[in-house]
């Protein structure tokens, strides 16, 4: 208990200077985290009540994910999000697995590596979209679609990936009899569930938060993929009211989510591994460049414009959330430490080259040379 | 001047708009409840923004429909999109000495004028939906409904004489 408040106020902290200075949080809530637990001072370790604490901040990220789900948005801009989403995927996944291979990693941990390596932050390319002002570039829409891609991506991996207790059949029968369940009871007590949201009493909040619990806890019960249904069910409600329940879950979500990050970093164990921090910084390192690769890609078709390839890259260079998450759920202990190694790596690097990236752009690509190229194309 | 607007997600609603000169200005409703504002001039690579709370971007659209903006008259013009030419407005006027003294029922406002006065601020007491025989003092400030013709024919024929 002492150990999550140490957690907590050093976060507190943390928060209050990257705020300031519109930073990322998610890689010092890791970094401290580092420092608090096993691979440095083990002043806190992970215990039970820790263990549960991170459990509802996962659930409760899932449950926003599956919020912000919109099927018909997603029907509707299928090709927009399909034609870049593809180009990212195949790129980051190959050369994430190449990578991860080469350093050592066994196939199936590799292949985890490169799912980690391939989902950049959602959370820190709106945010760095929004706080460099660079809403009205006709890049950032392809940013946010390739995010929606990414963000599928996400739940088709948690969907496939999981502890299988069962025959994949039978977990795939009682997964849609229970989703058929659960939409019906959503359709039905469409009503019901408005009255309750609109309330001013305790009764919204509680509504949100037993759901979403309850949700996991039947899923564990059935044996079906946890994960995957928190997101569903997410979806679900995001028919009805979305913004009643990002309100009321959002206070959830905020501080058990910083409580997954911090204890993410202090059950990680950097050192222990047999992966070396040199070989570590250069899967990072890789990370980056095969953003560069897939963001160029993607500017290429779809802008024709290498700059354009710069603002994609800048805008997607960091790992954050789901990569943790992945981390989190499927990780061996050295799968872990590389991925909240990459997330740091990439964060902070993709911050900078966010607030940047016209000078950097400048940099990599001479304006002489892309005028030259253009007049060629004419 | 063609107008798109599209959803755009985690993000909020986007509103672009090219005008007849090729400028451009984009407006969006972040999901924080902030409003941005870009405009970027024809030719121009970067653009300028502003970033506006909810009351400050109101106060905006209101000075950009064209009403009077001072700081004891003002107003502001509703048009609901879902009914056509439904365009209400609601002007702030204060009471000079012309009409102190005199109830609303002596102005004769709503049948002379087709407006209607909602409410009536007198120091700091607010009194809504006043009565017939209210009568109106010096210095107190009138929010009145109608319709833009209307609310131009109150001024000129109760407030002016």
């Amino acid at each position: 208990m002492q150990g999550i408040v140490l957690a907590l106020l050093v976060c507190l902290l943390l928060a209050l200077i990257t705020k300031r200075y519109a930073l990322p949080t998610i890689p010092f809530y890791i970094i401290a985290g580092l420092i608090l637990g096993t691979s440095g001072l083990n002043l806190v370790g992970g215990d039970e009540i820790s263990a549960f604490l991170t459990h509802l901040g996962l659930l409760f990220l899932l449950f926003f994910l599956g919020l912000e789900i919109k099927p018909d948005r997603i029907w509707k801009n299928q090709s927009a999000i399909l034609s870049s989403g593809l180009i990212d995927l195949n790129i980051n996944v190959v050369i994430g697995f190449l990578a991860a291979f080469a350093l050592g990693f066994p196939l199936v941990d590799a292949l985890i590596v490169a799912a980690a390596f391939f989902i950049s932050s959602t959370a820190m390319a709106v945010t760095s979209l929004i706080e460099n002002r660079k809403l009205l570039m006709r890049e950032s829409e392809t940013i946010v679609w390739l995010m929606v891609f990414e963000d599928i991506v996400v739940i088709l991996i948690l969907a496939f990936l999981g502890p299988q207790m069962d025959h994949p059949l039978a977990i795939l029968v009682k997964t849609l009899a229970v989703l058929a369940v659960l939409y019906a009871v959503i359709r039905f007590g469409k009503d019901q569930i408005i009255w309750v949201l609109k309330r001013d009493d305790e009764l919204p909040v509680l509504l949100t938060f037993s759901v979403v619990l309850g949700i996991s806890a039947l899923s564990v019960y059935l044996g079906i993929p946890e994960s995957f249904m928190v997101i569903a069910f997410g979806t679900f409600l995001g028919t009805i009211d979305p913004v009643s329940f990002e309100v009321q879950s959002r206070p959830f979500k905020d501080v058990f989510l910083v409580i997954f990050f911090v204890f993410f970093g202090i059950t990680v164990n950097l050192f222990a591994e047999g992966i070396s921090i040199p070989a570590l910084l250069a899967i990072s390192l890789i990370a980056v460049i095969s953003k560069y690769a897939s963001g160029i890609a993607i500017g290429k078709l779809i802008h024709r414009n290498s700059h354009s390839g710069i603002e994609i890259w800048a805008n997607t260079i960091g790992r954050g959330e789901f990569s943790i998450a992945i981390a989190a759920l499927y990780g061996s202990a050295a799968v872990s430490s590389a991925i909240a190694f990459m997330v740091i790596v990439t964060s902070i690097i993709g911050a900078f080259v966010a607030k940047y990236s016209g000078k950097i752009g400048k940099i990599l690509i001479p304006p002489a040379s892309s005028v030259q190229k253009k007049q060629g194309e004419n | 001047m063609a107008l798109r607007s599209i959803n755009l997600p985690g993000i909020g609603t986007k509103y672009e708009l090219e005008t007849e000169k090729q400028d451009t200005i984009a407006v969006f409703f972040l999901k924080s409840g902030n409003i941005q504002m870009y405009t970027l001039q024809h030719g121009c690579q970067t653009p300028s923004v502003a970033e506006l709370s909810a009351p400050e971007a109101r106060r905006l659209g209101s000075i950009l429909t064209g009403a009077i903006m001072e700081a004891d008259r003002e107003s502001v013009e509703f048009a609901f999109s879902a009914l056509s030419d439904l365009r209400i407005t609601i002007h702030t006027y204060l009471v000079g000495k012309t009409i102190a003294g005199k109830s609303l029922e002596d102005l004769q406002i709503r049948a002379k004028t087709g407006v209607t006065i909602i409410a009536v601020s007198r120091g700091d007491k607010n009194i809504i939906n006043p009565s017939a025989d209210f009568e109106l003092h010096e210095g107190d400030t009138l929010v009145a409904i109608g319709e833009s013709d209307q609310l131009r024919r109150f001024e000129r024929e109760i407030m002016v004489t």
